[in-house]
Parts: C-alpha cells; sequence; structure tokens
C-alpha cells in the first residue's frame, strides 16, 4: 500500500510540473499577443485572438492540476482554531469527520460532472468564442480532477489512521 | 424555505463547516451541493453546478493571480530580493531604529515589484531579522516593521489578492490596484515615523551600532544598478495599463515576463530557481483558484434563494445611514480576520456588501480599497495573521509567539487609522485612480 501511495504521489507531482508549464505558457503567450497588437511586425497579424481563450482553459486546467497536489502536500488552507482549541483526540476525531465530508463532496461532484460532460458529449454542445470547441472539452477535465481528489483523500485518512491521534499541520492562510 | 432560513443555512452553514477545519474550497462546495439541492432543482442543480464550476475559474479577469504571484516568486528565489534591500540600506543615514527603517524602505519597494505578502515577509525576515537581533534590537521592533510592512505589500500593485477582489466584486481591477497605492504609501510613513519616535523615547529597543558610510558612486552603486531596474518592473505594470497598450491583465503578463528577463541579464535565473518559482506559484494560486471553483455557485444560490435580496433589504430598511452600514461592515470585516483567511472574508461578505453599495450609490472603488485595508489587517491579527505565522517561521527560537503579537499591536493601530483617514477622506483612495486611469 505504501509503494501505491508513493506511486499516486509521483503522479500527483507530474500533474502540478504540468501546472508549471502552463503558468510559463501563458505568460509568454500573453506577451506575444500585447506585443504583436501593439508593434505590428507580421503583416495582418494583429495580436492572437484567441490568446485569451486559451488562457482561461489554461488557468482553469492549472486549478485542476494542481488541487490533488495541494491536498497531498496539506496545501488546501483551513480554519484550524476549533481542531487546536480540543483535546488533541477529539481534534483527530474531528478530522475524520472533515474527510469524510470531504470525500462525499468529490465523489458527488464526481458523478454529477461525469454526468454534466457525458451529457454535453451526447448532445454535440459547441463552446462558441473565438474559438469554436466541443464543450465537453474542458468539462471532461472537472470528473478527472474530483476522482484524482476522491482517490488522494483515501490516501489521506489513511494517513491519518496511521499517524498520531492529533490534527494535522494543514495551510491556515493564503499569501 | 423562508429567506431567513436559506441565509441561516448558507451563510451559517458554511461558516459552521469552516470552523469545523474544513478546508476552505470544500466548505464552499458541501454547501453549494446542498444549496444546489435545495434551491437549484434537486438532480439538475447539481449537474448545473459542475457546468458552472467551468465558467468560474477560466475567467481572463483571474490570470494576474498566478502572474503576480510568479513575480514575487522570481525576485524571491533568484536572490535579486535581497539586492533591494542592499541599495535602500546604503542610502539611509543614521537614524534612531536604522535598520528597522531600512526594513520599512526596503519592503515598501519590494512591495511594488512583488505580488505576494508572504514572499515580502518571508524574504525581509529571514535577511535582516538575524541581523537586527544580533545587534541588540529588541524581538518587538526587530519582528513588528516586518510584518507590518510585509502586509502593506497587500495595497501596493502589484497584489493578486486586490485582483481577486476586483474580480469578484465587479469594481474596476485597474481603479482598485492604483486606489491602494496611497494607502499603502501613508502607511509605511507612519511606520517610518513611529519607529524612529518610539526608538528616540526608549533607545534601548534598537541600539545605534557603527555601519560602513559609503559615498559618492558606491553610496548610489547597488541603487542604481538594482533597485531602479527593479522598480521599473512596477513602472512597465502601470504604464502599460495607464497607456491602454495592455489591459491590467495583461501588464500582469508584462510584468511577469520583464521580471524574468531582468533576472536572466542579471545572470541569475536558473533553470533550478526558476522551477522553484513556478512551483511556488502553482501552490498559492492554485489553491486560491481552486476556493473560487468551489464558491463559485455560492453567490447565485444565495440570490436565487433570495437570501441576498432579504438581507439587503432588511439592512437598508434598517433606517442606518449608508456610512453607519459601510462601517458596520468594516467592523465585521475585521472580526472576520481574526479567524478567517482573505478569500474567505471576500466569498462570505461580497455577495451581500456589493448589493448594499450599489444600493446606497457608494463609490466601489472607495468601498474596495477600505476592504483592501480590513483584509491587509486581517494578515496581521492574532491569534491567526498568516503573516505572524509567516515571521515565527523564519524568525530564531528566542523570538517568542508573545513577542511576535506584541510586536504588532502598534502597526495594527496604525491601519486602523489609515482605514479611518479612508472612510472619512475618500480622495486618500479615490483621487490617484481618477487621475491615472
Amino acid at each position: 500500500m505504501d509503494r501505491l501511495e508513493n506511486a499516486y504521489g509521483r503522479l500527483l507531482e507530474v500533474l502540478a510540473l504540468a501546472g508549471c508549464a502552463l503558468i510559463f505558457a501563458m505568460t509568454l503567450m500573453i506577451c506575444a499577443d500585447v506585443f504583436l497588437r501593439n508593434v505590428r511586425i507580421v503583416p495582418g497579424l494583429a495580436g492572437l485572438e484567441w490568446a485569451n481563450e486559451i488562457s482561461e482553459a489554461m488557468l482553469y486546467l492549472l486549478t485542476l492540476l494542481t488541487a490533488p497536489w495541494l491536498l497531498r502536500q496539506g496545501g488546501h488552507i483551513r480554519v484550524d482554531i476549533v481542531l487546536r482549541s480540543v483535546p488533541k483526540a477529539v481534534g483527530w476525531g474531528l478530522e475524520w469527520l472533515v474527510d469524510a465530508m470531504a470525500l462525499s463532496c468529490c465523489a458527488v461532484i464526481f458523478y454529477y460532472s461525469a454526468r454534466a460532460a457525458f451529457a454535453s458529449y451526447s448532445a454535440g454542445s459547441l463552446s462558441i468564442k473565438t474559438l469554436i470547441t466541443p464543450e465537453w472539452w474542458l468539462i471532461s477535465a472537472l470528473p478527472v480532477a474530483f476522482l484524482a481528489l476522491t482517490v488522494e483523500i483515501f490516501f489521506r485518512m489513511r494517513r491519518l489512521y496511521l499517524g498520531p491521534r492529533a490534527p494535522r499541520d494543514d495551510a491556515v492562510s493564503t499569501g | 424555505m423562508s429567506w431567513q432560513a436559506a441565509a441561516w443555512l448558507m451563510l451559517g452553514g458554511s461558516t459552521a463547516l469552516l470552523f469545523l477545519g474544513l478546508p476552505v474550497a470544500f466548505s464552499f462546495l458541501a454547501i453549494n451541493l446542498i444549496g444546489a439541492v435545495l434551491f437549484l432543482g434537486g438532480e439538475a442543480g447539481l449537474v448545473q453546478l459542475a457546468r458552472n464550476s467551468v465558467g468560474s475559474v477560466a475567467s481572463f479577469s483571474l490570470t494576474p493571480i498566478p502572474l503576480f504571484i510568479l513575480m514575487g516568486e522570481v525576485l524571491f528565489h533568484t536572490g535579486l530580493a535581497v539586492k533591494v534591500i542592499d541599495g535602500v540600506e546604503r542610502l539611509i543615514r543614521q537614524v534612531p531604529g536604522r535598520l528597522a527603517v531600512v526594513a520599512v524602505v526596503a519592503g515598501t519597494v519590494f512591495s511594488a515589484i512583488s505580488g505576494s505578502t508572504i514572499a515580502t515577509t518571508a524574504m525581509l525576515g529571514s535577511l535582516m531579522l538575524p541581523v537586527m537581533l544580533a545587534r541588540g534590537y529588541h524581538p518587538t521592533m526587530a519582528t513588528g516593521p516586518l510584518m507590518a510592512i510585509g502586509a502593506v505589500d497587500m495595497l501596493i500593485p502589484p497584489s493578486a489578492l486586490t485582483v481577486l477582489l476586483g474580480s469578484l466584486s465587479g469594481i474596476s481591477i485597474s481603479k482598485l490596484l492604483i486606489g491602494g497605492v496611497v494607502p499603502g504609501l501613508v502607511l509605511s510613513v507612519f511606520f517610518v515615523i513611529y519607529i524612529i519616535a518610539r526608538v528616540k523615547l526608549n533607545p534601548a529597543l534598537a541600539p545605534a551600532a557603527a555601519f560602513t558610510e559609503y559615498r559618492g558612486w558606491e553610496k548610489l552603486r547597488p541603487f542604481v544598478q538594482y533597485v531602479i531596474p527593479l522598480v521599473s518592473i512596477f513602472v512597465v505594470v502601470v504604464a502599460s495599463m495607464s497607456a491602454g497598450w495592455a489591459t491590467p491583465t495583461e501588464s500582469a503578463a508584462i510584468g511577469a515576463f520583464f521580471t524574468m528577463v531582468l533576472a536572466t541579464l542579471y545572470g541569475s535565473l536558473t533553470r533550478k530557481n526558476l522551477l522553484a518559482a513556478l512551483r511556488g506559484t502553482a501552490a498559492i494560486s492554485g489553491l486560491i483558484l481552486f476556493i473560487i471553483l468551489g464558491a463559485t455557485t455560492f453567490s447565485q444560490i444565495l440570490s436565487f434563494s433570495g437570501a441576498s435580496n432579504g438581507l439587503v433589504e432588511l439592512i437598508s430598511g434598517s433606517g442606518l445611514s449608508p456610512m453607519q452600514v459601510i462601517a458596520a461592515m468594516m467592523l465585521l470585516l475585521i472580526f472576520l480576520g481574526l479567524f478567517v483567511d482573505q478569500v474567505s472574508m471576500m466569498l462570505i461578505t461580497l455577495p451581500i456588501y456589493m448589493p448594499l453599495v450599489t444600493k446606497f450609490g457608494v463609490d466601489p472603488v472607495w468601498f474596495g480599497v477600505m476592504f483592501l485595508i480590513c483584509m491587509q489587517l486581517g494578515l496581521l491579527l492574532p491569534p491567526h495573521g498568516l503573516l505572524l505565522m509567516t515571521m515565527k517561521g523564519v524568525a530564531p527560537p528566542q523570538v517568542r509567539m508573545g513577542h511576535i503579537f506584541q510586536a504588532v499591536l502598534p502597526y495594527i493601530a496604525m491601519s486602523l487609522i489609515v482605514l479611518a483617514l479612508v472612510f472619512f477622506i475618500p480622495a486618500v483612495a479615490v483621487w490617484l485612480p481618477k487621475v491615472l486611469v
């Protein structure tokens, strides 16, 4: 089981690295768009008109790619004032309750987002902006991410079971 | 279901889940699932909730969040941030509490090129705190200015959280970014005056130590070589926005790109530290964006259930003047800041606050800047202020949490004074955006 958990952790690392690549690519793409729009060096090319739309998709994918990795790092922020003010064993018990709720949420969203993606695919729905793309392309990333989150919560619960009987030291705020 | 019950369920339920320790994003997801079943038509509502999630973060106005964070992370990981301190230090002559003053000035400069409060506080804390303590500074005099100026980073553009506030509230992002400049600078000036006055009254807090006084070009060299080019990033970001070459969103990408170009020119950008900067960016922006994804339908459900309208009507019909209502809103934000992080503060309050702002005809930029000051206060408020924890993380063991709590109190008081200043003299916040945007 340890090997499986470690292998899964490596997979999440790869997803996070893909997220990093998206940030880098997004920076370059938006700059190229602004440059080409203001300095007409290529005749007939006034910027990359699809850049905004692709950036939006990148932002969405970045969110989904990093979410399971952040959960592994304990990086999803929370308010732990109650967990810290009750006896450690009670805090540990609350962690189970919290994990059960998170697990249920992710499983439900996995199911309904998969249904939304399938319905969109079946109906042949299109996203019509600058680019015309099948709507299910983006929606289908949602069940994949929430499945990954569901699996990670199982591993998280396993670590809670094997670890000390106390609340976890997860992140508590953004910067 | 009555609007009162819906309000209790949505606002009370999400707050209860937050305090139970469920991560913020999952708290909003959970309450949205319940809300979708009750108010959006059961299963159809759940499918709709999933579809809405795509549009929630696939929004071009949110792209500055990772890009502004990337600027700060690149400067931090390449070590260029250190050069800012060096450049500022040589210019400041002997004044009471000199190193603390250097920290505030360098922190203000760094704020203008970094979009991350953590990067600023961690950088100043890890570099300046050991020096100040070694020179006999009292832990409260050594830590207080570093935390306070770290929080000011949120007010001075670029700031990822300001972009988020603009995006969620519908207030002009460029006006909000520029609106934070004057209050941020006023705070920095207050900090410097306070440090000098405090050390004059009690010199033992910051013993004067000998320092190398450079003359001529050597005094200016690091400032010209590093600080001016780095501050030009800020100029590029603001100028590209103001001149209409780029939208506020695009100017963030230009700023991030320019930061990487400068780091390359200085020979300090390696594949290793670029990856570290990108990982740091992915972690902070990923968690903010996932909360937005989780909370996306929250305000829609509040509105659909009648809770938003009910609360707005209740408050606007209470006989309180608009100024009293705004003051009460700010007090509630400060109270929330004691326990709740900045993103949650926005998500919980904005669905109710913004309709009230519109109804009362209040200047949204003025309101937004006060909102920012309250969030900045939240970074400093014990027991959970993020920057208190960041400082504890980089401070040596002799600096106790008690020192940190005590150290931050005068700076909280100064932030409250600036909040009152903006409240009574709105021009402090809205003058510069009117001139520049």
